[in-house]
């Protein structure tokens, strides 16, 4: 191939026939790498954005296990507690339960010493009139 | 006087409302006057509730190193003046310091006490000395001023909580389990004696009943007497007691623990539960009238309580205490109800003799059982009625300045009073009323009865009290019959039961005993029958005046049963026609029946139709009737009435006497008779001597064996001295003895005996004594019945 001259110079022409300074065929690998960057650099910001969003997610997932295990835990403590206020309740009603009990006894009592006090009036009033 | 206590029911505890102001606990609180609280918590804050108008202020914030613990009002009556309202109080606090603070909250004074914090601090009663206790172990007695008196105590563990005696010359304190009462004179003998199985953290005493409470940690509450005695032990509680308080008539305490405020009577057995919502109730206070009370609780809460449901009963009518201001009559009988509205708080009510009375803090209503519509209302000057006591004509107020006669018309009768008389004390075991006197047990001095004419408030006769030779514990008159027969029974120290009269016909009080081992007693409100329980037997003294006309007659018209349905410690609360009511020691009301016979035989002697009286025995054929109709007859100087009757309980030597009494042949030798009859030696001579019967007053002596003064007379007169020579001499014949009285060895000499000159001679005086009956009848004869 002969030499040309230009091209010694370090001067081509394209498909157009412009000037250029750079051979064609470097000059659109060149191109090409750029474009080929280009794409690369968005698929990365693309890839970090979806990754970005993935973290979110799992750190809003984490936050509410972390607050679904704290409600576990008070359900569990109250359910804990429950069992121990019932006890408490049933505590305080027994304790009232046997006032009234205890008040039940002594209107018993009374309602027995009124009755025999029926029985002996009746007695009398018997006694009276048989020997009127 | 149990006629007046009637049937405190049924207490039942309305919690009315609670605050929730401070958040954090609340130590202590005190009231000033009925309706104004002052509390005190953690945070420093000092408040102030009022209940009229449910507001809440703060006091006072105190300084942040300021732990208040205990929180006293000075009391209001201060060397016997009266203050409006409670001007300072004594504040304890964690720092060993106390403060005196006045009602705006400024700290007056504060003075350095002990080492650790002083745990209590309580103004005596006439607010002229305070103690506090530390938890160094020390007991302090200050000057009003706060100057420091002296140590009375001094232990290793810390005093938990201290109380002043009903008379403030003796303090009650916590020795861990131990209780200790020790006199203010350093000399007296201490009383210690172990109260709980855990430290004790509470104690009252209250002056009108002088009895004790504490609260221990093992849970448990009980009542002591002054002397160490227990009365009443609780069950086990759930949490350990914090707080106890006497309500200040004595008659109810509160008791508060965990979640926990119990309202018991004096015996201790339990009126009503609460389970509010507080935590522990660390302290607990009644307001001066005793309608309610307020606790200081761990939450922060400060809690108010009333009493409701209290309930009287009079024959056939029941009524409650529904709400503070509102009572409910029910007629059991036609099941009618009323309901009384009152413009204040109620404070005191009493039901009896057709009557009820009610106080409110301003005013007095007076309802009649047969009206329930229209009340007779009058005001009230002092205000805090402490007591009512009721008769059958009239009723007595007791405030904290006086007494006072109401008639049920609401008109003033009478104010008694005696030097250094304490209102504020008074119960119905110290105070008895009936229709012409009162009767008041002196606090000062306890064997000592003051007597007043109910109708001019003056003392009766010379105005001397009457003196027991022991301590009197319980006093009662009788309700019926003339004012000149008014009889007041009087159960001393001992437990014994004597009777006597209140008007003296002679100098001497007749005190007899009827008696022993008698725990509590009524009498009738419609006749003068006794009942009381003696040691284990009911007992029924259907004519207790029996014992002063012939005292052997007294055991026979006793009526007695066993008591033993009554169990333990039982009290008679009233004797309400033939019904006796009586409450057991546990708290339950048991009824007795009495036989109506007694009291209709009352009624047959009052009006002296002793025809009917003799039918009425006939008829119901007991010889406990037949005896008190012997004992009316007598006293009545009925003495053909007596003859039946004393022959009817098969005395024989009593019918004879009643015969020979009946064929004397004047009036005054028949009633000097009937003197001896009861015994009534001095009497009897006295009324011949006035009567100019000289002989038959010698006689008299001849025939008691009573030579001195037979032979006194027979000088004194210069008649009959041969007639008692006479007869000594044949008494001593008889019983083959030799004269060594000089007095008459000295007569001997110069008079000769000669029976049939005596004869003669005592002959001659009956007749003249005949002759003389005879002319005086036939002037007297419309005077004197028989």
């Amino acid at each position: 191939m002969a030499k040309d001259p230009l091209a010694e110079a370090g001067l081509h022409f394209d498909e157009l026939n412009k000037l250029r300074v750079l051979e064609p065929e470097v000059g659109q690998k060149t191109t090409e790498l750029k474009e080929e960057c280009k794409d690369f650099v968005d698929k990365i910001g693309q890839f970090q954005k979806i990754v970005g969003g993935l973290i979110e997610l799992v750190d809003e997932l984490a936050k509410e296990a972390e607050t679904e295990k704290m409600k576990a835990i008070g359900a569990r403590n109250l359910l804990k507690s429950v069992a121990k206020q019932r006890e408490a309740q049933q505590q305080q009603l027994q304790a009232l339960i046997a006032e009234k009990q205890m008040q039940l006894e002594r209107y018993r009592i009374e309602y027995e010493a009124l009755s025999k006090v029926e029985a002996e009036q009746n007695e009398f009033i018997d006694q009276f009139i048989l020997q009127k | 006087m149990a006629i007046h206590l009637l049937l405190l029911f049924c207490f039942n505890i309305h919690i009315q409302y609670k605050l929730l102001f401070p958040k954090q606990l609340v130590s202590c609180l005190g009231w000033t006057t009925a309706d104004e609280l002052y509390s005190c918590s953690e945070d420093h804050h000092i408040l102030r509730w009022n209940l009229l108008t449910n507001e809440t202020n703060l006091v006072v914030k105190l300084q942040e190193d300021l732990f208040p613990i205990d929180l006293h009002w000075l009391p209001k009556t201060v060397g016997g003046k009266k203050q409006a309202q409670a001007e300072i109080f004594v504040l304890t606090s964690t720092d060993g310091k106390f403060h005196l603070v006045s009602r705006v909250g400024r700290i007056e004074k504060t003075v350095d006490a002990h080492k650790g914090a002083v745990l209590a601090g309580r103004w005596n009663y006439d607010g002229t000395a305070l103690i506090t206790a530390g938890e160094d172990g020390q007991i302090k007695i200050w000057s009003k001023s706060g100057m420091l008196r002296s140590t009375l105590a001094q232990q290793g563990s810390p005093v938990y909580s201290v109380a002043w005696g009903p008379d403030s010359d003796r303090i009650l304190y916590t020795s861990g389990r131990q209780l200790i009462i020790k006199p203010l004179q350093p000399s007296s003998k201490v009383l210690q004696w172990k109260a709980h199985d855990g430290i004790i953290v509470k104690v009252d005493w209250n002056p009108v009943n002088d009895l004790i409470l504490s609260a221990g940690e093992d849970c448990k509450y009980k009542v002591w007497d002054s002397y160490g005695r227990l009365l009443y032990t609780s069950s086990s509680h759930d949490y350990p007691v914090t707080s106890i308080s006497w309500s200040p008539d004595g008659e109810v305490f509160a008791v508060g623990s965990f979640n926990t405020l119990r309202l018991c009577d004096k015996t201790g057995w339990s009126y009503a539960l609460e389970k509010p919502n507080t935590g522990s109730v660390f302290s607990l206070a009644w307001s001066a009238d005793g309608t309610q009370l307020a606790g200081a609780c761990g939450n922060g809460h400060v809690i108010f309580a009333h009493v409701v449901e209290q309930r009287w009963e009079w024959r056939s009518f029941e009524i409650t205490l529904t709400k503070r201001r509102t009572m409910q009559v029910r007629n059991v009988v036609n099941d009618a109800v009323d309901i009384l509205e009152f413009r204040d708080r109620v404070i005191k009510a009493s039901l009896a003799h057709g009557h009820l009375v009610v106080t409110t803090s301003l005013q007095c209503y007076v309802y009649s059982a047969k009206n329930w519509n229209t009340p007779l209302i009058f005001d009230l000057k002092e205000g805090t009625v402490s007591l009512i006591v009721q008769a059958e004509k009239h009723f007595l107020l007791v405030d904290g300045a006086g007494l006072y006669v109401f008639s049920y018309e609401g008109r003033l009768i009478s104010t008694p009073r005696f030097p250094g008389m304490r209102t504020d004390i008074l119960n119905t075991q110290s105070v008895s009323l009936s229709n012409d006197s009162i009767a008041i047990r002196d606090k000062s001095d306890e064997k000592v009865i003051f007597l007043f004419d109910a109708l001019t408030g003056k003392a009766l006769g010379d105005g001397k009290p009457l003196t027991h030779k022991m301590e009197v514990v319980e006093i009662a008159l009788d309700q019926c019959g003339p004012s000149s027969e008014r009889k007041i029974a009087v159960i001393d120290k001992n437990r014994d039961l004597y009777l006597t009269s209140l008007r003296r016909l002679n100098k001497e009080h007749n005190v007899c005993k009827i008696g022993t081992m008698v725990h509590t007693m009524a009498w009738n409100d419609s006749a003068n029958i006794l009942c009381g329980i003696q040691d284990t037997q009911f007992t029924v003294w259907h004519y207790p005046s029996a014992v002063f006309t012939d005292k052997d007659l007294l055991p026979k018209t006793i009526y007695m049963k066993d008591a033993s349905e009554f169990s333990r410690a039982p009290h008679i609360l009233n004797y309400v026609g033939t019904k006796v009511t009586v409450r057991r020691g546990d708290g339950s009301l048991v009824y007795s029946s009495v036989s109506p016979y007694s009291t209709l035989l009352h009624e047959y002697s009052a009006s002296s139709r002793w025809e009917d009286a003799l039918r009425l025995c006939r008829f119901a054929k007991d010889l406990s009737l037949w005896a008190c109709l012997a004992g009316m007859a007598m006293s009545n100087r009925e003495l053909t009435t007596a003859e039946v009757a004393y022959a009817a309980i098969g005395e024989v030597d009593k019918v004879q006497y009643i015969n020979s009494i009946k064929e004397l042949p004047s009036k005054e030798s028949s009633l000097a008779h009937i003197l001896m009859f009861s015994g009534h030696v001095q009497e009897a001579e006295a009324t011949l001597l006035q009567a100019g019967l000289i002989y038959q007053a010698i006689q008299i002596h001849i025939n008691l064996y009573n030579w001195d003064r037979a032979l006194e007379l027979a000088v004194k007169h210069k008649t009959h001295v041969d007639t008692v020579l006479a007869y000594r001499q044949k008494f001593l014949l008889d019983f083959g003895k030799k004269e060594t009285n000089k007095r008459f060895l000295q007569y001997d000499e110069g008079v000769e005996v000669d029976w049939e000159k005596i004869q003669a001679k005592v002959e001659m005086e009956l007749a003249k004594e005949r002759e003389k009956a005879a002319t005086a009848s036939v002037k007297n004869s419309v005077a004197f019945r028989h």
